[in-house]
């Protein structure tokens, strides 16, 4: 027994029945999650390898902001009425729109489903309709995410993204594995014309990891995609699945590319999670999970300090154990980049990060790098002097001398400047955590104006849609066995 | 029908872009014969020529540093011998430069100085003797809102702008006399300039400070201008005009 951190709800890793859970920290400073499934016995899994970190995490609250509409009524407890219901406390500020079963690849680790035989394509008034309901629930829809599958494999892609352009959204991102993109040069270039983002998946360098990660050797295919992307202007983030013993290693090197390639705006990291067709399957010991913190240690130790664990910030639009988030300043003189937490209090970039998941020009912003360049004119660290030259550049770039720039140049030059790197902690069953699952702001959404938070619809719902599975599970039978409890006292 | 600048001979300094440009434009629409100088876009000067041919004015364009003295006695002595004299001078030229205090280096304090304020009074200086000579004439000076107002600005810039003001008035008072007036226009934020290059939040939160709840147009600046150099304008010198929304 350790001492309690906190009790929660999570799933049977079998059944996916909920179950009272409690989290702990035991004495090696680790962070365990711990359950009991009446039928499938005791099962524990480790949520961190520092507790204090994890506590103090944990410790920063969200800023709240409920979804407007919230569809669904609280009828079976969370996370059985998703949603979203009025439990949920944030608004969706990710949307995902799932819009193909198809792919193009089995990947050991994918943590979806996915369906090739009988594929299904959301169509175009779907996706009107999706549209429609989230401008309903947010006001404006500013961001906007396609996934599947394979996006680009939906014969009618290019209408989604100018819908998209057409409703007003201005970041369209496309989450790929690339080998589309990379066999298919006219397509990139129309999406830099589009002003569209690719979510490129990116897990090591390594062929050998590759094989056993993605279940081919797609490296060479991948940087031909980054090739191609930084041709024709089109912004990408990369998203590498961090798996302990296999890539963890490999981050600095992922990270140090991400700095050098001019249209890589953010990394990604995602811990990995043993759900979806892959996922479930893949490495049966699981002894490849990595907690968030791990990854922030290995980023520390191959970039070799310049970026650091004390650089990142929890999202204020997520549970602060979802995402951790660093921006980065690019110095255009070589230097290395200079995390923004150097220049500017941890709670001033958690401030400016308030209203989404990535930075936008803001007041906040204007007025937290005000301060932090009155406060770096009046230090007399070393860095200083460095730090204060890049902004000098930054303003050049925003404002210059010689000639009148566009607002959108304006935003571009500011994004070029500088790079973000997110880490983010998906669930699988063994990890699920209703407290983390109530506060997530990402959410894949449906044309009936459903938003179900994507960890639940990975590992729970999604395996009972007819779209994207063969052979639908049914609740009950894999997973909600509360749900077909209370179905049943209903009925 | 006769323009209200019906044969006017007006310079205006930094005439290539943007409210410079309207300038030249709107005076050239009213009849008068327009010159303007440039310091470094060929193309946009170019470009305003073209417009003022294609309103029947065949206009007088001179690449040099308004801060440069040599280049202000140069462009009014050639004007001077083309058209005979000059009536209205308008001493626009400015630099677009955005740092706060802790990044505003000596070489960019002098060159704002220079442009902003060295310039007018070196041109004003320039086109001041044949005015006199004339007892006609007047001198129209651009400013900005924020050297009017207690508003986030680039400190060189206000500055700048708040020394023309003083400009302003010390000539106003010392040239009345002489029948020449001298005035400054201080617009608000305007859809050419810094306005199209401002983050939308900072556009918005002008537009919620401004009385009419929105931002100007260059042309709204152009006609407003027209008139304080025009000879409808008999009796006012050493005045600030601030066309800016109702800040």
């Amino acid at each position: 027994m350790g001492a309690l951190l906190h009790p929660t709800t999570s799933l049977c890793r079998t059944c996916k029945r909920a179950l009272p859970a409690l989290v702990e920290a035991r004495e090696d400073r680790s962070v365990w999650l711990s359950k009991s499934c009446p039928e499938h016995g005791a099962q524990s899994v480790r949520l961190s390898t520092d507790a204090a970190w994890y506590a103090a995490t944990r410790a920063v609250k969200p800023v709240a902001s409920a979804p407007r509409r919230t569809p669904r009524p609280v009828h079976f407890g969370c996370p059985f009425d998703c949603g979203a219901c009025a439990q949920h406390g944030q608004k969706v500020r990710l949307p995902v729109v799932t819009i193909t079963s198809a792919c193009n690849l089995d990947c050991p680790i994918c943590y979806v489903y996915n369906k090739n035989d009988g594929t299904w394509h959301m169509d175009v008034a779907a996706f009107r309709r999706i549209l429609q309901h989230l401008k309903d629930d947010l006001g404006e829809v500013d961001i906007v995410n396609f996934t599947g599958g394979e996006p680009f494999l939906h014969p009618e892609f290019m209408t989604f993204l100018e819908v998209a352009r057409d409703a007003g959204v201005h970041r369209v991102t496309i989450c790929s594995n690339g080998l589309f993109l990379a066999k298919n040069e006219p397509l990139v270039k129309r999406l830099g014309e589009l002003g569209a983002r690719v979510a490129l998946s990116f897990d090591t360098f390594d062929p050998q990891t590759d094989v056993v990660l993605q279940g081919s050797r797609l490296v060479e295919a991948k940087l031909r995609a980054l090739d191609l992307t930084e041709k024709y202007n089109v912004d990408v983030t990369l998203i590498p699945v961090m798996t302990k013993g296999m890539n963890d290693h490999e981050v600095g090197a992922i990270l140090r590319m991400a700095m050098e390639r001019p249209n890589v705006r953010h990394v990604e990291l995602h811990t990995i999670t043993y759900t979806g067709q892959g996922g479930t399957h893949f490495d049966p010991s699981r002894s490849g999970r990595i907690s968030m913190v791990e990854v922030l240690d290995r980023i520390a130790e191959t970039t070799h300090g310049w970026l650091t664990r004390e650089d990142f910030v929890s999202s204020p639009c997520a549970h602060p154990l979802c995402y951790q988030i660093a921006y980065l300043l690019l110095d255009p003189d070589g230097g290395p980049p200079v995390p923004f937490t150097r220049f500017m209090p941890r709670e001033a970039l958690y401030a400016c990060l308030a209203e989404r998941l990535y930075l936008e020009p803001s007041r906040a912003l204007e007025d937290a790098l005000q301060d932090a360049m009155d406060r770096l004119w009046v230090s007399d660290e070393p860095e200083a002097e460095r730090t204060l030259k890049i902004l000098r550049q930054l303003l050049g770039a925003l404002f210059p001398r010689d000639r009148v720039i566009t607002r959108e140049e304006a935003l571009r030059a500011a994004e070029r400047a500088s790079k973000a790197v997110y880490v983010h902690s998906h669930m699988d069953e063994d990890t699920f955590d209703v407290e983390r699952l109530a506060q997530c702001c990402d959410s894949n959404c449906a044309e009936d104006g459903t938003t179900i938070p994507v960890c639940a619809y990975n590992v729970l719902y999604k395996e009972k849609e007819a779209e994207f599975m063969a052979a639908p599970r049914s609740w009950g039978e894999r997973s909600g066995d509360v749900k077909l409890r209370r179905l049943a006292v209903l009925a | 029908m006769t323009g209200r600048l019906e044969g006017t001979r007006c310079l205006v300094t930094g005439g290539s872009r943007g409210l410079g440009r309207e300038l030249c434009l709107a005076f050239a629409r009213e009849g008068a014969r327009v010159a303007f100088t440039f310091r470094r876009r060929e193309a946009d000067a170019e470009d305003t020529t073209l417009r003022l041919r294609a309103l029947g004015c065949e206009p007088q364009c001179f690449q040099g540093d308004v801060a440069d003295g040599a280049h202000a006695q140069a462009v009014v002595g050639a004007l001077t011998r083309a058209w005979g004299g000059l009536d209205v001078l308008v001493n626009n030229a400015g630099v677009q430069h955005v740092v706060p205090l802790a990044l505003l280096e000596e070489p960019d304090w002098d060159l704002m100085l220079n442009t902003c304020l060295k310039g007018p009074y070196l041109f004003s200086r320039a086109a001041l003797r044949g005015m006199i000579r004339a007892r006609k004439g007047t001198i129209l000076n651009v400013g900005v809102f924020s050297s009017e107002r207690i508003v986030e600005a680039p400190a060189h810039y206000a500055a700048a702008k708040a020394g023309l003001r003083g400009l302003t008035d010390a000539l106003a008072r010392e040239v009345g006399r002489h029948g020449v007036r001298v005035n400054m226009l201080s617009p608000g934020l305007l859809d050419v300039g810094l306005g199209r290059m401002l983050m939308p939040h900072r556009v918005e939160e002008y537009r919620a400070q401004a009385a009419l709840g929105r931002t100007g147009t260059a042309e709204e600046v152009a006609r407003m201008a027209v008139f304080l150099v025009s000879d409808e304008n008999t009796f006012m010198t050493g005045a600030r005009v601030t066309p800016d929304g109702g800040l």
